[in-house]
């Protein structure tokens, strides 16, 4: 009654719930979602960290947050690039890299032709066959050519005298085609080798279709090294191919760089000029695809490329079946054929030729079989159940990496609906300037790049050391807090968008609106920033008490969780309050951030002024009593 | 399209200069697009005295793209596949210019049999033996230039079908020919004791 319906599944009849598991094989729980996302490009410098921005990202958001006010400052809309250009997220953008479109890139290429045409007295075109066989290098041009001209003229095969004398009257046989021509139609390169003019062209055009390597063209003879190069294309080629050639040269020119790179966007023609020895690795071109330089992967500070490229290859490698077989079913025990329970009861019978005969549950032989209810410890049980949890969690962590992903293609796709459209129609509805009206572009961009920042951490939380306890506590709680704060600033935008770009609201009504997106804009960044600056120096707050942020953000952070919510409404689950009550730090004397009194580390209130944690007016974070303004908007607290 | 004017010339040429190398090119139909080469094995190595007969195929691109050369005379031979015949030569390849012709392709070719490069290798078996047992090689080489490639080895052909027919398998049978240098007896003897 064995029934079958695959090639890696023995069925075999049977008994029970379905819910069982089986794990064949220990040595890697690598079990994937099947709808696995491509994988890497290979050119991942090994396993550099991404240390970015973020001390510039802190200083300047902090910064701007000093004007304290919600005009909606500086910033010019329906420029494409707005979102790289002026984002506070990549603050030294246009310093640690510029990108390069094709017209750039061809003037560079005309540029050095040109100065070493000038600088050696030499033709462009010699000029471009010695750049083409330097690799671009205009100093190794220089130095060899000046150590040993005829030693650099050889390797680009540019000949001074023809090899072989050339009639120059009479008539020529063309050693391809085997047939004689008058000399003028047939043609030479520097080496004095001649073909005719229809050979020449088939052989230009056969490289040229043949790939890049048609660059380095040298004359049809056998053993002859001459260049055949620009000019003879020139002269010889179709329109097509001649940009084809010319398309060659560009990518030849950014090939050989070390610091430009193609940016891998789809369809995308523009490269990125980057800045050696720049910390910030994340670059965005103006097709607004925005890639880690190191790796090519899409950006993904703060978590390290190395991550990065375990994460990718995990959800693309082989997957479906084998994770299905893996955690679903359980080796017969004698053939150790797969077996998947297909009927209810728990006598399986294994396919023939096995034809084995055993129980489900604990794979006894059957004809002995009396009872299995005893619980004994089963070390393969364990392996099994251990199997099943690897899956729960990969298929967490995978889900909301790939939802995030998803939100942040999506929110990519609604920035630019606000930009072309809503925006106007919210300008004309609510009677406003443009300019009081780009919060919305802020907000969505913000919307972006945590979205982008949120779906990483979850490759950075699959990948934490479930050891590491603390760590992972802090890790979770601060990742918590960005999303509940990403939510709501999401589901504002969203939503609550949608009815002033129907109807017209009061005035004030409006105001409140902008209020209250600048404010979830702004507070969701610094979340964020927390966030990003945690992971980047590897989550050390929770050993040492002393670095940077941590301690004073820290037990504001435990405080925030407590209060900040409920105040904003909307959506927020109620996970905040198990947030771990990390902020123990109150462990020390504290001074009073208003009357500097020195309390007592038991004190949760000024004992000289009477003032503890507060609330923030404007954005309703919790605040330490250390704090005097407040640490998210850097609002002062109210009277 | 292919040259035909070209392929009829070098035709004429290779017919026309009968030297020493004994080369010879012919069409295989009407069509010139398919040809046939023979190549004597070079003197001093294990492949003289066979004669190796070569498929052409001429691409499109014929003389801007390299002709496709494969041995359909079995060899033993490192830079030669002993299943398919394919060669593994640079002019057949990458360096291959339209100042060559199929007379001077098949003249590297019958050059590379004088001259194996086992560090580049087409079969890795046949390498494998020439780097590190040169005489069983040797033997190996001579043996299959017996067998594939003599007028007399047609011979072997019957040996091996007979042989098949008594019901041993066609591998097997091979290779206990080869052991025993073609004698149908003794392999018989042979393969009866396994």
């Amino acid at each position: 009654m064995a029934a079958s319906d695959s090639d890696d599944l023995n069925l075999a009849h049977d008994d029970t719930a379905d819910d069982d598991y089986f794990y064949l094989d220990d040595t890697d729980y690598d079990l994937h979602p099947p709808q696995a996302s491509d994988s890497l490009d290979d050119d991942q410098l090994q396993g550099s960290d991404s240390r970015n921005d973020d001390d510039d990202d802190l200083l300047q958001s902090s910064d701007r947050h000093d004007d304290g006010d919600l005009d909606c400052d500086d910033n010019d809309d329906g420029d494409e690039n707005a979102l790289e250009e002026d984002d506070h997220d990549s603050p030294i953008s246009g310093q640690n890299f510029s990108v390069l479109t094709e017209a750039d890139i061809r003037h560079r290429i005309k540029d050095n032709i040109a100065e070493v045409s000038s600088v050696l007295s030499i033709s462009k075109n010699e000029a471009s066959s010695l750049l083409l066989h330097y690799n671009w290098s205009v100093n190794n041009i220089f130095d060899s050519w000046f150590a040993d001209e005829k030693a650099a003229r050889e390797k680009a095969g540019l000949f001074l005298e023809p090899l072989i004398e050339s009639p120059d009257h009479g008539s020529s046989f063309c050693v391809i085609c085997f047939e004689d021509y008058p000399c003028d139609g047939t043609k030479s390169t520097s080496c004095g080798h001649r073909y005719c003019n229809d050979c020449w062209s088939s052989y230009i055009k056969t490289a040229i279709a043949d790939g890049p390597q048609s660059l380095l063209l040298t004359c049809p003879h056998p053993s002859c090294r001459a260049a055949v190069g620009e000019d003879m294309v020139g002269l010889f080629a179709s329109e097509k191919e001649k940009n084809k050639y010319s398309s060659y040269i560009v990518m030849s020119y950014i090939e050989s760089k070390k610091m430009i790179k193609w940016c891998p966007g789809p369809g995308c023609e523009n490269a990125i000029d980057f800045v050696a020895g720049s910390e910030n690795l994340d670059v965005s071109c103006l097709c607004s695809h925005s890639f880690c330089w190191n790796c090519t992967q899409d950006a993904h500070r703060p978590v390290d490329c190395e991550t990065v490229t375990k994460w990718m290859s995990k959800n693309s490698s082989e997957s479906g079946n084998v994770n299905y077989i893996l955690a679903f079913t359980k080796p017969c025990p004698k053939c150790k054929r797969p077996i998947e329970k297909n009927m209810g009861c728990s006598h399986m019978t294994c396919r023939a030729p096995c034809l084995y005969e055993f129980c489900w549950l604990c794979l006894g032989d059957w004809n002995n079989h009396g009872t299995c209810n005893r619980f004994k410890g089963n070390p393969e049980e364990e392996k099994r159940e251990k199997a099943k949890q690897y899956v729960m969690k990969y298929t967490h962590y995978f889900e909301r990496w790939a939802t995030n992903q998803n939100s942040m293609k999506k929110g990519a796709a609604d920035l630019q609906k606000v930009q072309t459209e809503q925006i106007e129609v919210l300008s004309r509805i609510q009677a406003q300037p443009l300019a009081q009206i780009s919060f919305v572009t802020e907000a969505w961009k913000q919307i972006i790049e945590c979205r982008r920042v949120l779906a990483w951490t979850y490759a950075y939380g699959f990948y934490l050391p479930e050891e590491c306890e603390a760590k992972r506590n802090l890790f979770e709680y601060l990742q918590g807090q960005a999303e509940s704060g990403l939510e709501r600033l999401h589901d504002c935008a969203e939503k609550e968008l949608l009815s002033y770009l129907k109807d017209k609201i009061s005035v004030e009504g409006f105001i409140e609106f902008r209020k209250k997106l600048t404010l979830l804009t702004r507070v969701t960044r610094n979340y964020f920033d927390n966030l990003v600056t945690a992971l980047q120096n590897g989550l050390s707050d929770v050993n040492s008490g002393s670095s940077s942020v941590s301690k004073k953000r820290k037990s504001n952070w435990a405080a925030a969780a407590v209060n900040a919510a409920p105040v904003l409404d909307t959506n927020i689950n109620d996970d905040s309050a198990t947030a771990p009550a990390a902020a123990a730090s109150a462990m020390e004397p504290w001074a009073c951030a208003y009357c500097s009194y020195e309390n007592q580390s038991s004190a949760a209130n000024c004992a000289m002024c009477g003032r503890g944690s507060w609330t923030c007016d404007v954005c309703t974070y919790a605040n330490s009593r250390t704090s005097a303004t407040c640490a998210m908007c850097t609002e002062a607290p109210e009277p | 399209m292919i040259d035909f004017a070209r392929v009829q010339k070098e035709l004429q040429e290779c017919s026309r200069e009968k030297d020493s190398s004994g080369i010879r090119v012919s069409p295989k139909s009407d069509n010139l697009a398919r040809l046939t080469g023979i190549i004597p094995g070079p003197l001093g190595t294990p492949y003289e005295g066979g004669s190796f007969e070569i498929d052409i195929t001429l691409p499109d691109g014929y003389p801007f793209e390299p002709p496709k050369m494969k041995f359909v005379t079995k060899v033993w031979h490192p830079n030669i596949s002993s299943q398919s015949g394919a060669i593994c030569l640079d002019i057949l390849k990458d360096q291959w210019s339209p100042a060559l012709t199929l007379k001077t392709a098949l003249l590297s070719v019958q050059a590379l049999l004088s001259a194996p490069e086992p560090d580049d290798p087409q079969d890795a078996v046949v390498a494998q033996q020439y780097l590190r047992e040169y005489q069983t090689f040797v033997g190996t080489a001579r043996y299959w230039t017996e067998s594939f490639a003599k007028a007399s080895s047609l011979g072997v052909e019957e040996k091996v079908q007979r042989l098949v027919e008594m019901g041993f398998p066609d591998g097997l049978v091979r290779s206990t020919l080869e052991a025993v240098g073609g004698d149908e007896n003794l392999a018989l003897e042979k393969l009866l004791s396994s």
